[in-house]
């Protein structure tokens, strides 16, 4: 059974592949990537080598070896399984915030968009309160005065990015309204609240959809960013923000202990822009 | 203009008030503030309320505010908790620290960023353009201080030199001020140059691929005047808009190489405000780089009308 379903999928899998790798080989590169870490991160247990929190005080500081592919810190941990167990913890972080800031500000910008009126004026006033600091300095001040806690972290986080998608919302939804589509509907009698959630939402969704993508390597950025100040997730806790801040005080000699948690953000990085990018592509052309 | 300008402005300034609002309010709200921090463990009931009342922490929220605010409409930002000094004179000496940075790695991003992207899309598909392509997507994707770390050791490992331990002001000495700058500017910077020679690309290929060029092509005019007199100009206005969100990306991003070079700017004081929970530093650092994002805005929309007439009818 599962033999013929196999022979009949794969073969199209492996031509749509190929032809994805052939026309859109940035786009190739980044799902392998991006799948290659979504696998570890799903089954870190599979790819670890060690524990990502036995301390071995004997074998710390070490150079990459064959025992310790990426070597150990400066409590003797294995780098390569703290990296490997991290992915989950830090792509979850911000994975899980920006999508609260998609859910709340796409929300808010829908409703603020179609309705218009006094709603949106303030709304609006907010929110270009909030963009009025930089992303990463929102992101500083908030975790740094309610203090590093990984609840706080993702608050913060989820509040950097609500204002583009507020504005993506908005400026989706205003453009909608206008449509003939929105007209008929209303002159049938459907009301404006079911337009709304069935119709001018579901136009919309590819628009946050793909700013989701887009913002993801930049949320990423300001996550590591934040756990290298101290102010994100803390140790023991193998996120890779918080990997780099501990190795950043014996850089000049133990380097590895920075190499390679920050190769890992900038992979994850890397194949979420590749993706991004192309989506972003597709949804330009329609 | 005039009208437009004054709307701007006061839009401006509503924001800012608001921005300083949503601070004021975020730093008291939370547990634990400046006094109970000084005191530990070891103060009595009364010296609390005693300090409190020196810090004006007793009133309400309302009060210190509309306080606050009456001080800085008269130029005073109040006095340091933890170290006693006005606020005024450590945000002045942090914000050149924090502005000889910034130049210096727009400059940079600029000087690296916009030949390369207009490099990469003359040379559009060749393998030129893939490998600046290839840099700029890099740049996006490196975090700027493991870029900065990455640069310490690389460089200590292969000429064995690395920057000096204390921040020299350049008025002091301009080489040792620039020895200490040059990897968190050649770090900030070769990034964001990366994301400018990825706007450039984009904005001067559209341009190329134009009718009125192709029309200039077929008319014969040389292919000089056309990238100077055409492509240029038109790709001129999103450049500086872009140079606009540059500079704001590297206001954050002072944050984090002052901290992780030790360089004593706004964002290193906003960050040990931050923990020691002196407010009025917090409330004033604040205050500046929100000012400074609208300055640099503001800057970037006032070009825009003075490069594209089109913008001023509209």
């Amino acid at each position: 059974m599962s033999q013929s379903v196999n022979s009949t999928v794969s073969p199209s899998l492996v031509q749509r592949a190929r032809r994805i790798a052939s026309r859109e080989p940035g786009l190739a590169l980044g799902l392998l990537i991006l799948t290659i870490i979504l696998v570890v991160a799903l089954f870190p247990s599979l790819f670890a080598t060690h524990s990502p929190f036995n301390i071995d005080v004997n074998a710390a500081m070490q150079p990459p070896s064959a025992e310790h592919w990426f070597g150990t810190d400066d409590v003797g941990r294995d780098v390569y399984s703290r990296i490997v167990y991290g992915a989950r913890i830090t792509l979850s972080i911000c994975a899980g915030s920006l999508f609260l800031s998609a859910l709340i500000g796409g929300s808010l910008g829908l409703v603020s968009g179609y309705f218009g009126g006094l709603a949106d004026q303030l709304l609006g006033r907010l929110i270009d309160v909030l963009l009025s600091f930089p992303p990463i300095i929102l992101g500083v001040i908030i975790t740094g005065i309610l203090g590093p806690q990984t609840v706080n972290l993702i608050l913060a986080l989820s509040m950097v990015y609500m204002p583009v998608f507020f504005r993506i919302a908005r400026a989706g939804a205003m453009s909608e309204t206008g449509k003939t589509y929105v007209e008929a509907a209303r002159s049938m009698g459907i009301t404006e609240a079911t337009i709304l959630r069935k119709h001018v939402t579901r136009n919309v969704m590819p628009l946050i959809f793909t700013q989701y993508m887009i913002l993801f390597p930049l949320i990423l950025q300001i996550q590591s960013a934040l756990g290298f100040l101290g102010l994100g997730v803390q140790p023991p806790a193998p996120d890779w923000g918080a990997i780099l801040e501990q190795g950043k005080d014996f850089i000049l000699f133990a380097p590895w202990m920075s190499v390679f948690p920050g190769l890992a953000v900038l992979l994850a990085s890397l194949s979420l822009i590749l993706v991004g990018r192309a989506l972003q592509k597709r949804v330009d052309q329609r | 203009m005039g009208f437009y300008l004054l709307k701007r402005l006061l839009a401006s300034i509503l924001t800012a008030l608001l921005a300083s609002v949503l601070v004021f309010l975020l730093v008291r709200l939370v547990p634990g503030d400046v006094v109970s921090q000084m005191m530990g463990q070891a103060g009595g009931e009364t010296a609390e309320t005693a300090m409190r009342q020196f810090f004006g922490l007793d009133q309400p929220i309302y009060v210190q505010y509309a306080e606050w605010l009456m001080r800085v409409l008269q130029g005073d930002l109040g006095t340091s908790w933890t170290r006693g000094i006005p606020v005024t004179q450590l945000l002045f000496q942090a914000f050149f620290v924090t502005l000889e940075i910034g130049l210096l790695t727009l400059l940079i991003a600029t000087l690296v960023g916009i030949p390369l992207g207009i490099v990469a899309a003359i040379y559009e598909g060749k393998p030129l353009d893939n490998l600046i392509q290839g840099f700029n997507i890099l740049g996006l994707s490196a975090p700027v201080f493991w870029v900065g770390l990455m640069l310490l050791v690389g460089i200590s490992a292969t000429v064995s030199w690395s920057p000096p331990l204390r921040y020299m002001p350049p008025t002091r000495s301009l080489s040792d001020n620039l020895e200490i700058l040059l990897l968190p500017i050649l770090s900030l910077g070769l990034l964001q140059a990366a994301a400018y020679s990825q706007f450039v690309r984009q904005n001067v290929l559209s341009a190329l691929h134009q009718e009125y060029v192709r029309t200039a092509i077929a008319k014969g005019v040389p292919v000089r005047l056309i990238f100077f007199k055409h492509i240029l100009r038109n790709v001129l206005i999103p450049i500086v808009t872009f140079m606009g969100l540059i500079l704001v990306q590297i206001l954050g991003g002072v944050v984090i190489v002052e901290s992780l070079f030790a360089l004593p700017g706004l964002g290193r004081l906003l960050l040990t405000a931050i923990e020691t929970r002196d407010y009025p530093i917090v409330q004033g650092a604040l205050l500046i780089v929100v000012a400074a994002a609208m300055v640099v805005n503001l800057l970037v929309d006032l070009t825009y009308r003075l490069i594209d007439p089109r913008v001023r009818v509209s």
